[in-house]
């Protein structure tokens, strides 16, 4: 049995439902096949989840439910309960129901078919059969695409507490449940990565992710970081390339990133048979070569397509389970999906999209108090709780950008929380790293090709990650403020053919 | 008077509670409990279970809770659910409300033998 019958059951749940409990409801399926033999049990089984598609589902699509929950007071709680379980399901969502029971009626006698191969196969053997298995997942992950983007977020309701999870329990359930997890992140967060690191050596989540895709690698080099990832002896100086290469970063680039390919490499040689492969998702611009903005132009106006080309081939074809990580302005939702996400749903995913997000609310100074019982790391989903109605660009840049009407449900689908906005640090290459050193004078060169002029290091090893805005921050800061260079005519030019990789 | 359609607490939602009482559980095994609870009468289905859950961890009389040192699932981490101080009292309420009407079955002559 078949995953693809569980998945097919699956697709049958409410959306949020689905995110919420869907690894838990297979897992259940799973354990009862596996411990009610028999043609008794399994038939009792079955009547089971029919029974279940007929009365319990339609109790999950009542439209007022989630509106009404409030933990406060027994009473209310009470009306919780009413509604779950005690209020009469509609004419309309009985038919429903029924005819969702026939179509699970026969995805039950094909379990039946295959009943025997299951026990052949096992279900504790899944993790070798990954790839295949995947396959079958495919059309049900077209089925929730379609639900993910076509039903309406719940009627947001301020009052409704978030469901605060562990943000690694989080996202093992996550990449569980969708093939494809998008991270949108904020850069060289400290707290963020150090959760980002611990996330990739948890065994759980180690053994069901295939590829990590990552904006912070420059993709020329993808050969000597696969070798290096697998634990490969390659010299450092050529695989730090990947990280301090990419198109995307103007100046240092933080060591948060190596720290990551490290851990990556770390979990990699810990772990058994099954590795994880770092994907490198910008643009393979060669900067050794490269002598003017014109020879940039067209990486530089391409990285959202490029980013999407590298999951595109080396991540669906093979129907492996990934994550991706990449700024949170690239990945967050405004008026639908992003170019990426699109791109994505196009070819039949279904990503889900954790942001990471701040406890700011609107001003720098509009601080939500409501985070701070919160344990962190955390994950909350964004539909139908406050959380979801608080307004997106504060919370995502911690208050350095002002309110509009997007909303974090709409932004996305849940949100990582690391801490106070105020005891967030960057981690920077300390200014006596960079004086004098080739990679600082390498730094400065590409910022006078990029940007027309050069940069005195200054910064510390941290920083506040979101500095209070000042208007005379930019006569001191360390940036040497001079008239922007035009965009290269090159950017309206097609990428050009990849070179070999190193 | 809504409050008298919504009381005595839901079948489920009072089984889960029950089955909690004592220990932290994942899914499966509250589904087994309650099984057992109700003596092979209930046996909850995904939607029913987790729709119960979820609404019972919304109203906080449950809460999620660390995997204990024993619990033996590998990579497939399962999520433990705990009881809460509210939802233990809800729990002894509802039990207690059952008490009161076994009592008057009993007085009435309904319910025989020596079952409570």
């Amino acid at each position: 049995m078949s995953d693809r019958l569980l998945s097919g059951l699956l697709a049958l749940y409410p959306a949020q439902f689905r995110r919420e409990f869907g690894a838990e409801c297979v897992r259940l399926l799973r354990d009862r096949f596996r411990d009610e033999r028999g043609v008794m049990a399994r038939t009792r089984l079955c009547a089971d989840v029919l029974n279940d598609l007929i009365f319990g589902l339609p109790r999950l699509y009542a439209p007022a439910r989630r509106a009404l929950v409030s933990p406060a007071t027994p009473q209310v709680c009470g009306s919780i309960f009413r509604l779950a379980e005690e209020e009469r399901p509609s004419l309309a969502a009985l038919m429903c129901a029924v005819a969702l029971s026939v179509a699970g009626f026969g995805c039950t006698m094909g379990w039946f078919a295959n009943a025997r191969h299951a026990r052949e196969v096992g279900f504790m053997r899944q993790a070798k059969m990954q790839p295949e298995i995947n396959k079958f997942h495919r059309p049900s992950l077209r089925l929730a695409s379609f639900s993910a983007v076509q039903q309406p977020a719940s009627a947001p309701a301020p009052s409704v507490a978030p469901h605060v999870r562990d943000a690694t329990a989080a996202m093992v359930d996550a990449i569980n449940t969708h093939s494809v997890v998008m991270f949108g992140e904020t850069h060289a967060n400290k707290q963020e990565y150090a959760w980002l690191c611990s996330l990739v050596r948890d065994p759980a989540f180690h053994a069901r992710v295939d590829d990590i895709v990552v904006e912070f690698g420059n993709s020329l080099y993808q050969k000597s970081v696969d070798r290096w990832i697998a634990g490969e002896d390659v010299p450092i100086e050529q695989v730090q390339k990947a990280w301090r290469n990419v198109v995307g970063a103007v100046g240092p680039v933080s060591p948060v990133y190596a720290e990551f390919y490290h851990a990556v490499r770390q979990a990699n040689r810990m772990s058994g048979s099954h590795k994880v492969r770092l994907l490198l998702g910008d643009p393979y611009a060669d900067w050794e070569k490269t002598k003017d903005a014109e020879d940039l132009g067209p990486f530089v106006a391409h990285r959202d397509e490029w980013y999407a080309q590298v999951v595109e081939d080396e991540v669906l074809p093979k129907s492996h389970r990934a994550l991706l990580i990449m700024g949170a302005g690239h990945f967050r939702r405004a008026n639908g999906p992003g170019l990426i996400e699109q791109k994505l749903r196009a070819l039949g995913a279904d990503p889900y999209l954790v942001v990471f997000g701040t406890n700011v609310v609107g001003a720098y100074d509009d601080v939500d108090p409501r985070f701070d019982s919160w344990k962190t790391p955390a994950i909350v989903g964004l539909a139908g709780n406050w959380v979801g109605d608080l307004p997106a660009t504060p919370v995502l840049t911690g208050g350095m950008g002002p309110a509009s009407a997007l909303k974090m449900a709409a932004a996305a689908d849940a949100m990582l929380y690391v801490g106070p906005r105020d005891s967030l640090t960057a981690v920077n290459v300390p200014a006596s790293e960079l004086e004098n050193s080739d990679y600082g004078k390498e730094i400065n060169r590409r910022l006078m090709i990029q940007m027309g002029r050069t940069m005195t290091f200054t910064l510390p090893a941290e920083t506040p990650q979101f500095q209070r805005p000042a208007p005379q921050q930019a006569a001191t800061g360390s940036v040497q403020h001079l008239p922007q260079p035009q965009a290269p005519k090159s950017m309206h030019d097609p990428l050009p053919p990849r070179p070999p990789l190193q | 008077m809504p409050r008298r359609k919504l009381d005595p607490l839901p079948s489920v939602a009072f089984q889960i509670l029950l089955a909690l009482a004592d220990n932290s559980l994942h899914g499966y095994a509250i589904m087994r409990q309650v099984e057992d609870q109700t003596e092979g009468r209930k046996r909850l289905g995904p939607a029913t279970l987790y729709g119960s859950i979820q609404t019972l961890l919304e109203a906080g009389l449950i809460e999620d809770v660390d995997a204990p040192d024993t619990d033996d699932s590998g990579s497939e981490r399962r999520r433990y659910y705990g009881i809460t101080g509210a939802g233990r009292k809800i729990a002894r309420d509802e039990a207690e409300g059952l008490a009161r009407v076994l009592r008057v079955a009993r007085v009435k002559k309904i319910l025989r033998g020596e079952y409570v």
